[in-house]
């Protein structure tokens, strides 16, 4: 039979990956173009096309107003993969640790004084509330992305807010167990809901879990709240403390931080790579300038509650140099 | 040292509720997403895994875990096991990966669901580590398929099986979609973690692993092995919403949802398990066949923990408990019949020592599906292979999107259930598929299934040719007999006496 047609040989890699000429890495084998949702725009999920979530789907992630011919491009410039992303944050974890045990065994929170105790109540161990709520947005934009390369990063950032979540708890509970009186672990859903300190952040994190557009939701959590609420909690209160022989906050925060460091690098990798297409910068501008104010006003709120003056200045400076940095990511 | 212990901060992680103000709570948690059911927030709050693991923990655990797996796959990769396996095994392999790598990835984003959406923050913390371990799950499989790409370009679905418009990979998508990917959060943990995680998932990971082991295939039954140890810790997240549910009045609503999705979950794995348990694996490999582990893990265990909350059984128990002598029997003489249209090659079994086997675990399965083989045999026999294969299309379930099939020889009983539904008319294998559809018509009525699309005309041209082209399968990866027809070798010898 002359016109047999020609039967598939072998390749060395997936189909989808091996018109390169490159050896594809683990990390391309293991997490790119895993979104079977994206076979047909039309109906993401193989049930009758109009049930709600092939709506929620097609209007939230594939109608998105910021286009890009081929999301499944995008590269994680960590290129972390589940198995990497433990050994880093286990890693990271021991040293965390470490850190309790250490100050824990030095009696620590004995030596805090009395006039900074007050404000981790205040301003720090409520920080599990916002801190879970990047989890649960990150989770969100995790599950309605347009490529499994940007959901794996997502993913890994909530799992990120969980760990300072993690971290939070246990502090809390190390400090009300020194210091029974000051309310540690008790008030800290009253301070998120009712004090003047908290009201902005709310605010801000109550609006960004209702971005629904994949996109918005993005530029929102991780150009504008993420930063403005690290450079918060992580960055001046962490300075502050250590300022106030808060050696331990001023450590963990800095831990923290690299977290952060990391979200921010895969941020601008894909502002960077949204950026190629004619009329995105605009809408991500837009989206900034629509997200700032909210921000804003959740930094001075904040601010103006901690001890040392001029922060709200600084932590706007600082927001604004790390916005920068992800518009210009290269 | 002094560090805390667990217990001393934990419901401090998980008690991370708090009453919006600035945006309504509905909008938020809006209900097509969260599914809370009218059960106000603070009764979520009840919500108590028994398992509890926290951060720190979870990473160390899961990189000695993945030490330990990827360590296997490295130090018996020189064996190349899979080179010299048993056809019927790297059958095996190809369907379990095809229909599961990708699929597991995609669970990150049921359990992400759970994470953001469900009203029980104790969800919202477990399944932060569950939507970890599906990625997990996904990544793991995708690379330790991924070295065999180069033995075949059948290798090649375990990666693209799932973008396919295969038969197979609609059913798998149609299921999987159904069941974790376009519920809410409540709905989700229910079906997917406690119906499908804690029932059936045990079987294909610790029943399939067992067969490897045996099969001499450590790498594939170790890697198993260990997804279901995470699998077991992120299931229990059904169990906690369903006390919920049923301290809080809506036991009747669970019992629904876990009477469609049992059905549901049974279909596909009379497909998926089924056929490799009693039919690919090598005789020699069999720890026990399909119908046993259905019994030690479904009907034992499973019903047990239904017991425990108050369930009942589904409501069709025994009609399912009937169908485990039936349903994967019936399908996998439709696999083999239209092997071309799968990706990995289906191995018959129906050898004169496997069909003793057979005849031994199922009594009666001479005179019933023994007969089909009996001519498809015979065919071989006489070097008709032409009539082994398939020419026309069959009828397929607009529920399952399999076949519909029965029972043949002496207790025939094949037959569709019919049903028009605004003006549309569907077909069903089974009255309890009719009854999912009838549950909720809304959610299937527009889909279509495979035999739709080509009376649609989007299948063209509306034959096997065009069928195959449409499915994406090509000479190289459409599916032939595993042993090129070996098992029939003895059938041979003795037409030949």
């Amino acid at each position: 039979m002359s016109s047999a047609p020609e039967v598939l040989k072998p390749l060395k890699t997936w189909s989808h990956l091996a018109d390169r000429r490159k050896r594809p890495s683990e990390y391309e084998i293991v997490t790119v173009n895993l979104h079977y949702r994206n076979r047909d725009p039309n109906i993401p999920w193989e049930l009758d096309p109009d049930i709600p979530m092939n709506k929620w789907y097609r209007k939230y992630c594939n109608e998105s107003p910021l286009k890009h011919p081929d999301w499944d491009s995008f590269r994680d410039p960590d290129e972390l993969i589940y198995r990497t992303y433990n050994l880093l944050q286990d890693g990271q974890e021991a040293y965390v640790r470490g850190l309790l045990d250490q100050f824990s065994d030095r009696g620590h929170d004995q030596t805090i004084a009395p006039d900074w105790l007050p404000v981790l109540a205040r301003l720090y161990a409520p920080v599990r509330f916002p801190v879970h709520i990047v989890q649960m947005v990150s989770c969100y934009i995790g599950q309605i992305a347009p490529a499994s390369t940007i959901t794996s990063c997502a993913n890994f950032q909530a799992a990120d807010g969980l760990r300072w979540l993690t971290h939070t708890a246990y502090r809390t509970a190390e400090l009300a167990k020194t210091h029974p009186a000051a309310g540690f672990g008790k008030n800290e859903r009253q301070l998120w809901e009712e004090d003047p300190a908290w009201q902005g952040f709310r605010a801000l994190m109550e609006h960004v879990l209702v971005a629904w557009d994949w996109a918005e939701a993005f530029v929102a959590l991780n150009l504008v709240v993420k930063p403005a609420l690290e450079e918060c909690v992580l960055g001046v209160l962490g300075e502050q403390a250590r300022r106030h022989n808060d050696t331990l906050y001023g450590l963990l925060s800095q831990a923290q931080m690299r977290d952060a460091e990391r979200h921010r690098r895969w941020a601008g990798a894909l502002i960077d790579m949204a950026q190629s297409q004619e009329g995105n910068r605009a809408l991500i501008d837009g989206w900034i300038a629509k997200w700032q104010p909210m921000a804003d006003r959740a930094i001075e709120a904040y601010c103006a509650a901690l001890p040392e003056a001029g922060a709200a200045e600084l932590v706007k400076t600082r927001v604004a140099a790390a916005q920068a940095a992800m518009v210009q990511y290269r | 040292m002094t560090s805390l212990k667990q217990d001393e901060y934990y419901d401090l992680i998980r008690g991370v509720n708090w009453t919006p103000k600035y945006v309504p709570e509905e909008e938020i948690f809006p209900e097509e997403m969260s599914g809370s059911r009218g059960i106000p927030m603070a009764q979520w709050e009840a919500f108590d895994e028994p398992y509890k693991v926290t951060y720190g923990d979870y990473v160390q655990t899961q990189r000695e875990k993945d030490a330990g797996v990827y360590s296997v796959k490295a130090g018996l990769e020189r064996a190349n096991y899979v080179k010299t396996a048993d056809p019927g095994w790297v059958s095996t392999l190809q369907a379990h990966y095809g229909a599961l790598a990708v699929a597991e990835y995609a669970a990150a984003t049921a359990e992400a669901r759970m994470a953001r959406f469900s009203k029980a923050p104790g969800n919202r913390v477990v399944a932060t580590f569950g939507m970890l371990d599906e990625m997990r799950h996904g990544q793991l499989q995708l690379f330790f398929s991924h070295e065999h790409t180069r033995l075949s370009r059948q290798w090649d679905w375990a990666h693209k099986a799932l973008y396919t418009n295969e038969w197979a990979a609609i059913a798998a998508r149609h299921m999987f979609d159904d069941m974790m990917f376009t519920r809410d959060a409540i709905s989700t943990a229910i079906m997917l973690t406690f119906a499908f995680e804690t029932g059936f998932t045990n079987m294909q990971f610790l029943g399939l692993s067992a067969d490897a082991a045996e099969a001499g295939d450590h790498t594939f039954s170790n890697l198993i092995s260990s997804i279901q140890t995470d699998e077991s810790r992120h299931a229990q997240q059904g169990g906690a919403i369903l006390k919920v549910m049923v301290d809080n009045g809506k036991i009747d609503d669970a019992q629904h949802m876990i009477d469609v999705i049992f059905w549901r979950t049974w279909k596909l794995f009379s497909v998926l398990t089924g056929p490799i348990m009693d039919y690919y694996t090598p005789l020699e490999h069999r720890k026990q066949s399909f119908k046993e582990f259905m019994e030690e893990w479904i009907i034992g265990q499973f019903v047990r923990q239904l017991d425990d909350l108050g369930l009942k059984k589904p409501w069709y128990w025994d009609t399912f408990v009937a169908d485990l002598d039936q349903a994967h029997h019936a399908i996998h003489v439709g696999v083999w019949f239209y092997r071309p249209t799968v990706w990995w090659n289906p191995a018959a079994g129906a050898s004169p020592e496997e069909r003793a086997w057979l005849e031994q675990k199922y009594p009666g399965w001479n005179t019933t599906f023994g007969r089909t083989w009996d001519v498809i045999t015979d065919n071989i026999v006489r070097g008709r292979l032409n009539m082994t294969l398939p020419e026309t299309l069959p009828l397929l379930c607009n529920m399952s999107n399999v076949p519909i099939v029965g029972t043949p020889g002496d207790k025939w009983n094949t037959k569709d259930y019919p049903l028009v539904y605004e003006g549309r008319l569907y077909h069903f294998g089974s009255p309890i598929d009719r009854w999912c559809f009838e549950q909720e018509p809304e959610r299937y009525k527009g889909h279509m299934n495979f035999i739709d699309r080509v009376l649609a005309g989007l299948v063209q041209p509306p034959d096997m040719a065009g069928a195959l082209a449409y499915m994406g399968l090509a000479p190289g990866e459409m599916g032939e007999d595993a042993h090129d027809y070996a098992w029939a070798a003895a059938y041979q010898r003795k037409a030949a006496e």
